[in-house]
Protein backbone atom coordinates (compact mmCIF):
# COMPACT_ATOMS: atom_id res chain seq x y z
CA UNK A 1 0.00 0.00 0.00
CA UNK A 2 1.20 3.49 -0.80
CA UNK A 3 1.65 6.03 1.88
CA UNK A 4 -0.97 8.73 2.01
CA UNK A 5 1.43 11.04 3.70
CA UNK A 6 1.26 14.09 1.48
CA UNK A 7 4.03 15.82 3.35
CA UNK A 8 6.52 13.38 1.86
CA UNK A 9 7.33 14.78 -1.61
CA UNK A 10 8.90 11.49 -2.72
CA UNK A 11 5.86 9.36 -2.04
CA UNK A 12 3.41 11.87 -3.44
CA UNK A 13 5.41 11.90 -6.67
CA UNK A 14 5.55 8.14 -6.70
CA UNK A 15 1.83 8.00 -6.16
CA UNK A 16 1.18 10.28 -9.13
CA UNK A 17 3.14 7.96 -11.38
CA UNK A 18 1.36 4.81 -10.39
CA UNK A 19 -1.48 4.76 -12.88
CA UNK A 20 -3.74 1.96 -14.02
CA UNK A 21 -1.62 -0.19 -16.36
CA UNK A 22 -4.53 -0.99 -18.66
CA UNK A 23 -7.14 1.35 -20.09
CA UNK A 24 -10.12 -0.96 -20.12
CA UNK A 25 -12.12 1.17 -22.49
CA UNK A 26 -9.74 0.22 -25.31
CA UNK A 27 -10.34 -3.50 -24.82
CA UNK A 28 -14.05 -3.00 -24.26
CA UNK A 29 -14.31 -1.21 -27.60
CA UNK A 30 -13.53 -4.48 -29.36
CA UNK A 31 -16.90 -5.83 -28.28
CA UNK A 32 -18.28 -3.76 -31.14
CA UNK A 33 -16.38 -5.70 -33.77
CA UNK A 34 -16.74 -9.13 -32.24
CA UNK A 35 -18.29 -11.37 -34.87
CA UNK A 36 -20.79 -13.60 -33.16
CA UNK A 37 -19.78 -17.22 -33.42
CA UNK A 38 -16.09 -16.32 -33.77
CA UNK A 39 -13.58 -16.94 -30.95
CA UNK A 40 -13.53 -14.13 -28.39
CA UNK A 41 -11.56 -11.32 -30.02
CA UNK A 42 -10.41 -9.76 -26.75
CA UNK A 43 -8.96 -13.07 -25.53
CA UNK A 44 -7.30 -13.54 -28.89
CA UNK A 45 -5.72 -10.07 -28.81
CA UNK A 46 -4.48 -10.55 -25.25
CA UNK A 47 -2.88 -13.86 -26.28
CA UNK A 48 -1.26 -12.27 -29.30
CA UNK A 49 0.10 -9.48 -27.12
CA UNK A 50 1.40 -11.74 -24.39
CA UNK A 51 3.11 -13.94 -26.99
CA UNK A 52 4.62 -10.98 -28.81
CA UNK A 53 6.01 -9.06 -25.83
CA UNK A 54 8.90 -11.39 -24.82
CA UNK A 55 10.15 -11.40 -28.43
CA UNK A 56 10.22 -7.64 -28.52
CA UNK A 57 11.96 -7.26 -25.19
CA UNK A 58 14.54 -9.87 -26.13
CA UNK A 59 15.22 -8.16 -29.45
CA UNK A 60 15.54 -4.83 -27.68
CA UNK A 61 18.05 -6.23 -25.19
CA UNK A 62 20.07 -7.79 -27.99
CA UNK A 63 20.16 -4.52 -29.94
CA UNK A 64 21.19 -2.69 -26.79
CA UNK A 65 24.01 -5.11 -26.21
CA UNK A 66 25.19 -4.45 -29.78
CA UNK A 67 24.87 -0.68 -29.18
CA UNK A 68 22.43 -0.68 -32.08
CA UNK A 69 20.26 2.32 -31.26
CA UNK A 70 18.05 2.11 -34.38
CA UNK A 71 17.35 -1.51 -33.48
CA UNK A 72 16.33 -0.52 -29.94
CA UNK A 73 14.06 2.31 -31.05
CA UNK A 74 12.52 0.20 -33.78
CA UNK A 75 11.48 -2.49 -31.33
CA UNK A 76 10.25 0.13 -28.88
CA UNK A 77 8.20 1.66 -31.64
CA UNK A 78 6.72 -1.68 -32.54
CA UNK A 79 5.91 -2.53 -28.93
CA UNK A 80 4.36 0.89 -28.44
CA UNK A 81 2.03 0.17 -31.35
CA UNK A 82 0.77 -3.15 -30.02
CA UNK A 83 0.57 -1.87 -26.44
CA UNK A 84 -1.71 0.91 -27.65
CA UNK A 85 -3.95 -1.68 -29.21
CA UNK A 86 -4.57 -3.43 -25.86
CA UNK A 87 -4.79 -0.21 -23.86
CA UNK A 88 -1.43 -0.73 -22.10
CA UNK A 89 -0.93 3.01 -21.66
CA UNK A 90 1.96 2.86 -19.23
CA UNK A 91 3.95 0.47 -21.41
CA UNK A 92 3.26 2.83 -24.28
CA UNK A 93 4.75 5.71 -22.32
CA UNK A 94 7.99 3.89 -21.53
CA UNK A 95 8.27 2.73 -25.11
CA UNK A 96 7.93 6.31 -26.20
CA UNK A 97 10.75 7.33 -23.82
CA UNK A 98 12.96 4.61 -25.31
CA UNK A 99 12.05 5.64 -28.85
CA UNK A 100 13.17 9.17 -28.09
CA UNK A 101 16.63 8.03 -26.88
CA UNK A 102 19.58 9.68 -28.55
CA UNK A 103 23.05 8.16 -29.02
CA UNK A 104 24.15 10.30 -26.06
CA UNK A 105 21.40 8.99 -23.86
CA UNK A 106 21.92 5.37 -24.79
CA UNK A 107 23.46 4.81 -21.35
CA UNK A 108 19.97 5.43 -19.92
CA UNK A 109 18.59 2.52 -21.87
CA UNK A 110 19.21 -0.31 -19.38
CA UNK A 111 17.30 1.63 -16.74
CA UNK A 112 14.47 2.33 -19.14
CA UNK A 113 14.34 -1.31 -20.16
CA UNK A 114 14.03 -2.35 -16.53
CA UNK A 115 11.23 0.14 -16.10
CA UNK A 116 9.63 -1.26 -19.27
CA UNK A 117 9.69 -4.78 -17.88
CA UNK A 118 8.06 -3.63 -14.66
CA UNK A 119 5.28 -1.92 -16.61
CA UNK A 120 4.89 -4.95 -18.86
CA UNK A 121 4.55 -7.20 -15.86
CA UNK A 122 1.83 -4.98 -14.41
CA UNK A 123 0.03 -4.75 -17.74
CA UNK A 124 0.17 -8.49 -18.39
CA UNK A 125 -1.07 -9.20 -14.88
CA UNK A 126 -4.18 -7.13 -15.55
CA UNK A 127 -4.62 -8.59 -19.02
CA UNK A 128 -4.52 -12.11 -17.59
CA UNK A 129 -7.25 -11.20 -15.15
CA UNK A 130 -9.30 -9.74 -17.98
CA UNK A 131 -8.79 -12.94 -19.94
CA UNK A 132 -9.88 -15.07 -17.01
CA UNK A 133 -13.09 -13.04 -16.73
CA UNK A 134 -14.02 -13.51 -20.40
CA UNK A 135 -16.79 -15.97 -21.24
CA UNK A 136 -15.57 -19.33 -22.53
CA UNK B 1 -14.68 -3.55 -51.00
CA UNK B 2 -11.52 -5.65 -51.00
CA UNK B 3 -8.89 -4.15 -48.73
CA UNK B 4 -5.25 -5.11 -48.34
CA UNK B 5 -3.78 -4.95 -44.86
CA UNK B 6 0.00 -4.92 -44.61
CA UNK B 7 0.93 -4.91 -40.95
CA UNK B 8 3.61 -6.85 -39.14
CA UNK B 9 2.18 -6.29 -35.69
CA UNK B 10 -0.18 -9.25 -35.20
CA UNK B 11 -2.46 -7.40 -32.79
CA UNK B 12 -2.93 -4.39 -34.97
CA UNK B 13 -3.40 -6.62 -37.98
CA UNK B 14 -6.01 -8.74 -36.17
CA UNK B 15 -7.96 -5.74 -34.93
CA UNK B 16 -7.91 -4.11 -38.36
CA UNK B 17 -8.89 -7.32 -40.12
CA UNK B 18 -11.74 -8.11 -37.74
CA UNK B 19 -12.99 -4.53 -37.84
CA UNK B 20 -13.01 -4.40 -41.62
CA UNK B 21 -14.73 -7.79 -41.92
CA UNK B 22 -17.32 -6.67 -39.41
CA UNK B 23 -17.96 -3.66 -41.65
CA UNK B 24 -18.58 -5.95 -44.57
CA UNK B 25 -15.24 -5.65 -46.35
CA UNK B 26 -13.15 -8.46 -47.71
CA UNK B 27 -9.57 -8.42 -46.44
CA UNK B 28 -6.27 -9.65 -47.78
CA UNK B 29 -3.64 -9.76 -45.03
CA UNK B 30 0.13 -9.60 -45.38
CA UNK B 31 2.77 -8.95 -42.76
CA UNK B 32 5.49 -7.37 -44.90
CA UNK B 33 6.02 -4.85 -47.65
CA UNK B 34 7.18 -7.22 -50.39
CA UNK B 35 4.10 -9.43 -50.10
CA UNK B 36 1.96 -6.29 -50.02
CA UNK B 37 3.47 -5.05 -53.27
CA UNK B 38 3.03 -8.48 -54.86
CA UNK B 39 -0.67 -8.46 -53.87
CA UNK B 40 -1.14 -5.00 -55.33
CA UNK B 41 0.48 -6.06 -58.60
CA UNK B 42 -2.03 -8.85 -59.15
CA UNK B 43 -4.77 -8.48 -61.73
CA UNK B 44 -7.50 -8.70 -59.11
CA UNK B 45 -5.59 -6.53 -56.62
CA UNK B 46 -7.59 -4.84 -53.85
CA UNK B 47 -8.29 -1.22 -54.81
CA UNK B 48 -7.47 0.03 -51.31
CA UNK B 49 -4.53 -0.79 -49.06
CA UNK B 50 -3.72 0.00 -45.46
CA UNK B 51 0.06 -0.12 -45.08
CA UNK B 52 1.97 -0.06 -41.86
CA UNK B 53 4.88 2.35 -41.92
CA UNK B 54 7.49 0.08 -40.36
CA UNK B 55 7.49 -3.37 -41.87
CA UNK B 56 10.09 -5.96 -42.75
CA UNK B 57 10.98 -6.21 -46.42
CA UNK B 58 9.70 -2.91 -47.70
CA UNK B 59 8.51 -0.15 -45.42
CA UNK B 60 5.12 1.43 -46.08
CA UNK B 61 6.39 4.61 -47.79
CA UNK B 62 8.58 2.54 -50.14
CA UNK B 63 5.56 0.42 -51.08
CA UNK B 64 3.71 3.69 -51.80
CA UNK B 65 6.55 4.91 -54.01
CA UNK B 66 6.67 1.70 -56.01
CA UNK B 67 2.91 1.60 -56.46
CA UNK B 68 2.92 5.19 -57.67
CA UNK B 69 5.71 4.58 -60.16
CA UNK B 70 3.75 1.81 -61.84
CA UNK B 71 0.94 2.97 -64.12
CA UNK B 72 -0.96 -0.31 -63.74
CA UNK B 73 -1.44 0.38 -60.02
CA UNK B 74 -2.17 4.10 -60.44
CA UNK B 75 -5.70 3.78 -59.12
CA UNK B 76 -4.82 2.05 -55.85
CA UNK B 77 -5.84 4.04 -52.78
CA UNK B 78 -3.14 3.91 -50.11
CA UNK B 79 -3.51 4.61 -46.42
CA UNK B 80 -0.35 4.65 -44.31
CA UNK B 81 -0.64 3.42 -40.78
CA UNK B 82 1.84 4.72 -38.27
CA UNK B 83 2.49 5.13 -34.61
CA UNK B 84 4.59 8.14 -35.54
CA UNK B 85 2.58 11.25 -35.24
CA UNK B 86 5.06 13.99 -36.04
CA UNK B 87 3.86 16.24 -38.85
CA UNK B 88 7.14 15.70 -40.79
CA UNK B 89 6.40 11.97 -40.87
CA UNK B 90 2.94 12.58 -42.21
CA UNK B 91 4.33 14.88 -44.91
CA UNK B 92 6.98 12.31 -45.85
CA UNK B 93 4.30 9.62 -46.09
CA UNK B 94 2.05 11.67 -48.32
CA UNK B 95 5.04 12.68 -50.44
CA UNK B 96 5.86 9.01 -50.91
CA UNK B 97 2.49 8.66 -52.58
CA UNK B 98 0.06 7.75 -49.79
CA UNK B 99 -3.46 9.15 -50.18
CA UNK B 100 -4.11 9.31 -46.46
CA UNK B 101 -2.69 8.22 -43.13
CA UNK B 102 -3.89 6.90 -39.82
CA UNK B 103 -2.10 6.98 -36.50
CA UNK B 104 -1.92 3.96 -34.22
CA UNK B 105 -3.69 3.03 -32.09
CA UNK B 106 -6.33 4.01 -34.56
CA UNK B 107 -9.66 5.33 -33.60
CA UNK B 108 -12.33 3.25 -35.27
CA UNK B 109 -14.72 6.03 -36.16
CA UNK B 110 -11.78 7.82 -37.76
CA UNK B 111 -10.87 4.65 -39.63
CA UNK B 112 -14.45 4.34 -40.81
CA UNK B 113 -14.64 7.86 -42.26
CA UNK B 114 -11.22 7.62 -43.85
CA UNK B 115 -12.26 4.37 -45.50
CA UNK B 116 -15.40 6.10 -46.74
CA UNK B 117 -13.25 8.80 -48.32
CA UNK B 118 -11.06 6.10 -49.85
CA UNK B 119 -14.04 4.11 -51.10
CA UNK B 120 -15.47 7.24 -52.71
CA UNK B 121 -12.18 7.89 -54.50
CA UNK B 122 -11.86 4.26 -55.58
CA UNK B 123 -15.44 4.35 -56.83
CA UNK B 124 -14.88 7.54 -58.83
CA UNK B 125 -11.65 6.15 -60.20
CA UNK B 126 -13.27 2.93 -61.36
CA UNK B 127 -16.17 4.87 -62.88
CA UNK B 128 -13.64 7.03 -64.69
CA UNK B 129 -11.76 3.99 -65.95
CA UNK B 130 -15.05 2.43 -67.03
CA UNK B 131 -16.07 5.65 -68.81
CA UNK B 132 -12.71 5.85 -70.58
CA UNK B 133 -13.12 2.24 -71.69
CA UNK B 134 -16.63 2.98 -72.94
CA UNK B 135 -15.35 5.98 -74.86
CA UNK B 136 -12.52 3.95 -76.35
CA UNK B 137 -15.01 1.34 -77.48
CA UNK B 138 -17.25 4.06 -78.93
CA UNK B 139 -14.34 5.66 -80.77
CA UNK B 140 -13.23 2.30 -82.17
CA UNK B 141 -16.82 1.58 -83.17
CA UNK B 142 -16.99 4.88 -84.98
CA UNK B 143 -13.70 4.27 -86.74
CA UNK B 144 -15.02 0.95 -87.90
CA UNK B 145 -18.24 2.53 -89.12
CA UNK B 146 -16.32 5.21 -91.00
CA UNK B 147 -14.07 2.60 -92.51
CA UNK B 148 -17.08 0.59 -93.60
CA UNK B 149 -18.65 3.69 -95.04
CA UNK B 150 -15.47 4.56 -96.90
CA UNK B 151 -15.48 1.05 -98.22
CA UNK B 152 -19.04 1.44 -99.37
CA UNK B 153 -18.47 4.74 -101.10
CA UNK B 154 -17.84 4.74 -104.82
CA UNK B 155 -15.88 7.96 -105.05
CA UNK B 156 -12.17 8.56 -104.63
CA UNK B 157 -11.76 11.23 -101.97
CA UNK B 158 -8.68 12.87 -103.46
CA UNK B 159 -9.70 13.26 -107.11
CA UNK B 160 -13.46 13.02 -107.04
CA UNK B 161 -13.23 10.29 -109.70
CA UNK B 162 -14.76 6.90 -109.16
CA UNK B 163 -12.66 4.60 -107.01
CA UNK B 164 -11.96 0.95 -107.78
CA UNK B 165 -15.26 -0.10 -106.31
CA UNK B 166 -17.04 2.66 -108.21
CA UNK B 167 -15.34 1.60 -111.42
CA UNK B 168 -16.27 -2.03 -111.05
CA UNK B 169 -19.84 -1.30 -110.00
CA UNK B 170 -20.55 0.46 -113.29
CA UNK B 171 -17.99 -1.00 -115.71
CA UNK B 172 -19.24 -4.56 -115.14
CA UNK B 173 -22.64 -3.54 -116.47
CA UNK B 174 -21.20 -1.61 -119.38
CA UNK B 175 -18.98 -4.55 -120.27
CA UNK B 176 -22.02 -6.81 -120.57
CA UNK B 177 -23.77 -4.25 -122.75
CA UNK B 178 -20.70 -4.08 -124.99
CA UNK B 179 -20.68 -7.80 -125.37
CA UNK B 180 -24.36 -7.86 -126.35
CA UNK B 181 -24.20 -4.92 -128.76
CA UNK B 182 -22.05 -4.97 -131.85
CA UNK B 183 -19.94 -2.10 -130.63
CA UNK B 184 -16.38 -2.19 -129.43
CA UNK B 185 -15.02 -0.47 -126.36
CA UNK B 186 -11.53 0.23 -125.14
CA UNK B 187 -10.24 -0.18 -121.64
CA UNK B 188 -7.31 2.09 -120.82
CA UNK B 189 -4.91 1.70 -117.96
CA UNK B 190 -2.96 4.85 -117.16
CA UNK B 191 -0.13 5.33 -114.71
CA UNK B 192 1.41 8.60 -113.64
CA UNK B 193 5.14 8.55 -114.40
CA UNK B 194 7.61 9.19 -111.62
CA UNK B 195 5.18 9.71 -108.71
CA UNK B 196 7.70 8.24 -106.31
CA UNK B 197 10.29 10.73 -107.48
CA UNK B 198 7.82 13.62 -107.11
CA UNK B 199 6.95 12.45 -103.60
CA UNK B 200 10.59 12.02 -102.63
CA UNK B 201 11.72 15.34 -104.10
CA UNK B 202 8.79 17.65 -103.39
CA UNK B 203 6.89 15.90 -100.64
CA UNK B 204 3.65 13.96 -100.52
CA UNK B 205 1.35 16.96 -100.78
CA UNK B 206 2.87 17.86 -104.16
CA UNK B 207 2.57 14.18 -105.08
CA UNK B 208 -1.12 14.24 -104.16
CA UNK B 209 -1.57 17.36 -106.26
CA UNK B 210 0.05 15.56 -109.22
CA UNK B 211 -2.57 12.82 -108.84
CA UNK B 212 -5.32 15.44 -108.83
CA UNK B 213 -3.82 17.03 -111.97
CA UNK B 214 -3.68 13.65 -113.66
CA UNK B 215 -7.38 13.20 -112.96
CA UNK B 216 -8.02 16.60 -114.59
CA UNK B 217 -6.01 15.58 -117.64
CA UNK B 218 -7.99 12.38 -118.00
CA UNK B 219 -11.33 14.15 -117.59
CA UNK B 220 -10.34 16.65 -120.30
CA UNK B 221 -9.21 13.85 -122.62
CA UNK B 222 -12.15 11.51 -122.38
CA UNK B 223 -15.85 12.06 -122.99
CA UNK B 224 -18.28 12.46 -120.17
CA UNK B 225 -19.84 9.14 -121.13
CA UNK B 226 -16.54 7.36 -120.49
CA UNK B 227 -15.90 5.86 -117.06
CA UNK B 228 -12.80 7.44 -115.56
CA UNK B 229 -11.60 6.00 -112.27
CA UNK B 230 -8.66 6.04 -109.95
CA UNK B 231 -7.98 2.43 -109.02
CA UNK B 232 -5.50 3.40 -106.34
CA UNK B 233 -2.15 5.15 -105.91
CA UNK B 234 -1.10 6.55 -109.28
CA UNK B 235 -3.16 4.10 -111.31
CA UNK B 236 -6.20 5.00 -113.35
CA UNK B 237 -8.63 3.07 -115.53
CA UNK B 238 -10.88 4.39 -118.25
CA UNK B 239 -13.65 2.47 -119.89
CA UNK B 240 -14.38 4.21 -123.20
CA UNK B 241 -17.58 2.96 -124.82
CA UNK B 242 -18.27 3.00 -128.52
CA UNK B 243 -14.56 3.34 -129.15
CA UNK B 244 -12.41 1.40 -131.60
CA UNK B 245 -8.77 1.40 -132.61
CA UNK B 246 -9.53 4.02 -135.23
CA UNK B 247 -10.20 6.51 -132.46
CA UNK B 248 -6.79 5.96 -130.91
CA UNK B 249 -4.94 8.62 -132.76
CA UNK B 250 -7.57 11.16 -131.87
CA UNK B 251 -7.51 10.17 -128.18
CA UNK B 252 -3.71 10.22 -128.12
CA UNK B 253 -3.73 13.70 -129.57
CA UNK B 254 -6.26 14.90 -127.00
CA UNK B 255 -4.28 13.36 -124.17
CA UNK B 256 -1.12 15.00 -125.39
CA UNK B 257 -2.76 18.38 -125.66
CA UNK B 258 -4.39 18.08 -122.22
CA UNK B 259 -1.06 17.17 -120.70
CA UNK B 260 0.68 20.01 -122.46
CA UNK B 261 -1.82 22.60 -121.35
CA UNK B 262 -1.70 21.40 -117.75
CA UNK B 263 2.08 21.40 -117.81
CA UNK B 264 2.14 24.86 -119.35
CA UNK B 265 -0.46 26.58 -117.21
CA UNK B 266 0.88 25.32 -113.92
CA UNK B 267 4.12 26.45 -112.43
CA UNK B 268 4.76 22.88 -111.34
CA UNK B 269 8.22 21.90 -110.26
CA UNK B 270 7.72 18.72 -112.29
CA UNK B 271 6.33 17.80 -115.68
CA UNK B 272 3.31 15.53 -115.71
CA UNK B 273 3.60 12.49 -117.95
CA UNK B 274 1.58 9.31 -118.29
CA UNK B 275 2.12 5.80 -119.47
CA UNK B 276 -0.98 4.30 -120.97
CA UNK B 277 -1.89 0.80 -122.02
CA UNK B 278 -5.12 -0.22 -123.72
CA UNK B 279 -7.13 -3.28 -124.62
CA UNK B 280 -9.88 -3.53 -127.16
CA UNK B 281 -13.13 -5.12 -126.12
CA UNK B 282 -15.27 -6.49 -128.91
CA UNK B 283 -18.33 -8.72 -129.00
CA UNK B 284 -16.14 -11.82 -128.96
CA UNK B 285 -14.56 -10.84 -125.70
CA UNK B 286 -14.92 -13.43 -122.99
CA UNK B 287 -12.52 -11.95 -120.51
CA UNK B 288 -13.64 -10.64 -117.15
CA UNK B 289 -13.19 -7.01 -116.26
CA UNK B 290 -10.46 -8.04 -113.84
CA UNK B 291 -8.58 -9.82 -116.63
CA UNK B 292 -9.05 -6.92 -119.05
CA UNK B 293 -7.59 -4.49 -116.53
CA UNK B 294 -4.64 -6.79 -116.05
CA UNK B 295 -4.03 -6.94 -119.83
CA UNK B 296 -4.21 -3.16 -120.14
CA UNK B 297 -1.85 -2.92 -117.19
CA UNK B 298 0.64 -5.20 -119.00
CA UNK B 299 0.42 -3.01 -122.10
CA UNK B 300 1.01 0.09 -119.97
CA UNK B 301 4.00 -1.56 -118.37
CA UNK B 302 5.54 -2.34 -121.75
CA UNK B 303 5.17 1.29 -122.70
CA UNK B 304 6.66 2.49 -119.46
CA UNK B 305 9.66 0.22 -119.90
CA UNK B 306 10.06 1.34 -123.50
CA UNK B 307 9.94 4.95 -122.40
CA UNK B 308 12.58 4.40 -119.76
CA UNK B 309 14.87 2.67 -122.27
CA UNK B 310 14.25 5.45 -124.79
CA UNK B 311 15.07 8.20 -122.31
CA UNK B 312 18.21 6.34 -121.31
CA UNK B 313 19.21 6.35 -124.98
CA UNK B 314 18.39 10.06 -125.10
CA UNK B 315 15.56 9.83 -127.61
CA UNK B 316 11.88 10.44 -127.43
CA UNK B 317 9.65 7.95 -129.13
CA UNK B 318 6.20 8.53 -130.38
CA UNK B 319 4.65 5.20 -131.13
CA UNK B 320 1.06 4.58 -131.92
CA UNK B 321 0.52 0.92 -132.17
CA UNK B 322 -2.63 -0.50 -133.64
CA UNK B 323 -2.07 -3.60 -131.74
CA UNK B 324 -3.35 -4.45 -128.25
CA UNK B 325 -0.89 -2.04 -126.88
CA UNK B 326 -1.80 1.55 -127.15
CA UNK B 327 1.40 3.34 -126.59
CA UNK B 328 1.82 6.97 -126.21
CA UNK B 329 4.90 8.81 -125.21
CA UNK B 330 4.90 12.45 -124.61
CA UNK B 331 7.54 15.03 -125.08
CA UNK B 332 8.61 16.54 -121.82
Amino acid sequence: MLSTNSTNPCTSQARAEVNEPIDHTVLASYEAVQVSGDPDLIVELINLYVDDVPLRVRAMRRSLKEKNLPGVTREAHSLRGSSGMVGANEVEKVCHEIEMLSEDALRNAPGLLNWLEVELERAIFVLYSVRTGRPE
Amino acid sequence: MRILIAEDDPISSRVLGTTLIKWGHEVVITNNGLDALAELQKDDAPPLAILDWMMPGLEGPEVCRRVRSDATMAGTYLILLTALSQPEQMVAGLEAGADDYLTKPFNRSELRVRLQVGARTVDLQSKLVQRVEELEVAVAERHRAEEALRHLTLTDELTGLRNRRGFFSIAENVLQTTQRASQTSVLFYADLDGLKKINDTHGHSVGSLAIVKTAEVLLRTFRSSDIVARLGGDEFAIFAQKTSWTDMEHIAARLESSLRSVNEEESNPYSLSLSVGAVLIDRDNTLSLEKLISKADDAMYLQKRGKKAASERGIVELDFSRNYEFQETLAR
